[in-house]
């Protein structure tokens, strides 16, 4: 057997840590490594770089999850709250641009000179449509944000 | 009040369905479960990425609060582990750059260029709970960051080389190669009658 054999187990015993390998050739990594004492050396010094590195045990800050767990509560909440006051926001100004039609319209009319039909369109174009649209759009942000994160996390 | 319930220590695979509804719906008691679960995991990890313990608790407090932020994004058709892991390391990325202390991008060109090491104890030493680990700390120390990241998500979280490649952003191939040169750096240590 040549040195290219030894190397080739050897970059087998690396593949088997690291991934697995095919039933055939960890048969036949078995069989050379009842052979072979070199490579048998190498292949237990492997293992026991990863025994060695299951070997650590890193302890979390005992007030740490207390930390997280308070903070995400906070942050949750915060994160409702501004929901409910932008949705409660948006239903107010859409109600409120009907109401100034219906209520105010002729008056704005005859104010500026104009038709009612006009003072319609105006605050539709300019009020009431907008404000159902940003209504319209709460659910959907969710998934914009998705998307954003989806980009941001290519780095 | 909820249709489903998760208790600590109980999310598995089949989980991550809900998992995903809950961080959709930003649901504190399956964050609690998470935090629960993954913590000690989370920390693991990130002390391996920065090769140090301090400040680490700080990253992990920030990479929950992104979690919750950013639960929309995760969908549940896979494993759960490697999308936190993606948002742990994006955290240790960001705080690298802001401290301008090292790179996470490796040249991969074969080589593992040591690390400075400091006189003090490194997170690893002081970590060491096996004879073996402890002949491994002092050469961690001086490993590249990317091949110690490699190691930990291979050997300690268990995870495949295509999840370790999405959550690090290399091709598979690279990753293998990590982690063959990380075992090659600490092979020495168990090597030539010093085992």
């Amino acid at each position: 057997m040549n040195i290219d054999d030894h190397e080739r187990f050897r970059r087998m015993t690396d593949e088997s840590l690291a991934g697995g390998i095919a039933d055939d050739g960890e048969r036949l990594l078995r069989e050379h490594l009842d052979t072979c004492t070199g490579c048998r050396e190498y292949h237990d010094a492997s293992n026991r770089v990863v025994a060695g590195l299951r070997g650590f045990s890193f302890e979390a800050d005992a007030s740490l999850n207390a930390r997280v767990l308070s903070s995400l509560r906070r942050s949750a909440q915060r994160g409702r709250r501004r929901w409910v006051w932008s949705s409660a926001a948006a239903v107010v100004l859409t109600m409120g641009g009907t109401l100034v039609d219906l209520r105010f319209g002729d008056l704005m009319a005859s104010v500026f000179d104009i038709q009612r039909m006009q003072v319609r369109e105006g605050l539709l174009t300019f009020w009431i449509v907008p404000s159902l649209c940003v209504l319209m759009l709460f659910p959907l942000l969710p998934l914009l944000g998705k998307a954003g994160t989806r980009r941001e996390e290519r780095i | 009040m909820f249709d489903y319930e998760l208790t600590t220590g109980a999310l598995m695979e089949s989980d991550t369905r809900q998992i995903a509804r809950g961080l959709r719906q930003r649901d504190v008691v399956v964050l609690e479960a998470l935090v629960e679960q993954y913590q000690h995991r989370v920390v693991r990890y990130l002390i391996y990425l920065l090769g140090r313990r301090d400040g680490v608790d700080d990253l992990a407090q920030e990479m929950w609060l992104r979690v919750l932020e950013r639960g929309s994004s995760y969908d549940g058709e896979s494993r759960f582990e490697p999308w936190l892991f993606r948002i742990a390391r994006n955290v240790a990325v960001d705080d690298l750059r802001k401290r301008r202390v090292f790179s996470l991008d490796s040249n991969d060109d074969g080589s593992c260029r040591p690390v400075a090491a400091s006189d003090e104890p490194s997170p690893f030493t002081l970590a060491a709970r096996t004879e073996d680990a402890g002949r491994l700390a002092r050469s961690l120390e001086t490993l590249e960051p990317v091949y110690r990241e490699a190691l930990v998500l291979r050997f300690q979280e268990d995870l495949s080389l295509q999840e370790i490649a999405a959550i690090v952003g290399a091709p598979v191939s690279t990753v293998a190669s990590r982690i063959y040169k990380g075992l090659a750096t600490l092979r020495p240590q168990f090597e030539g009658g010093s085992a």
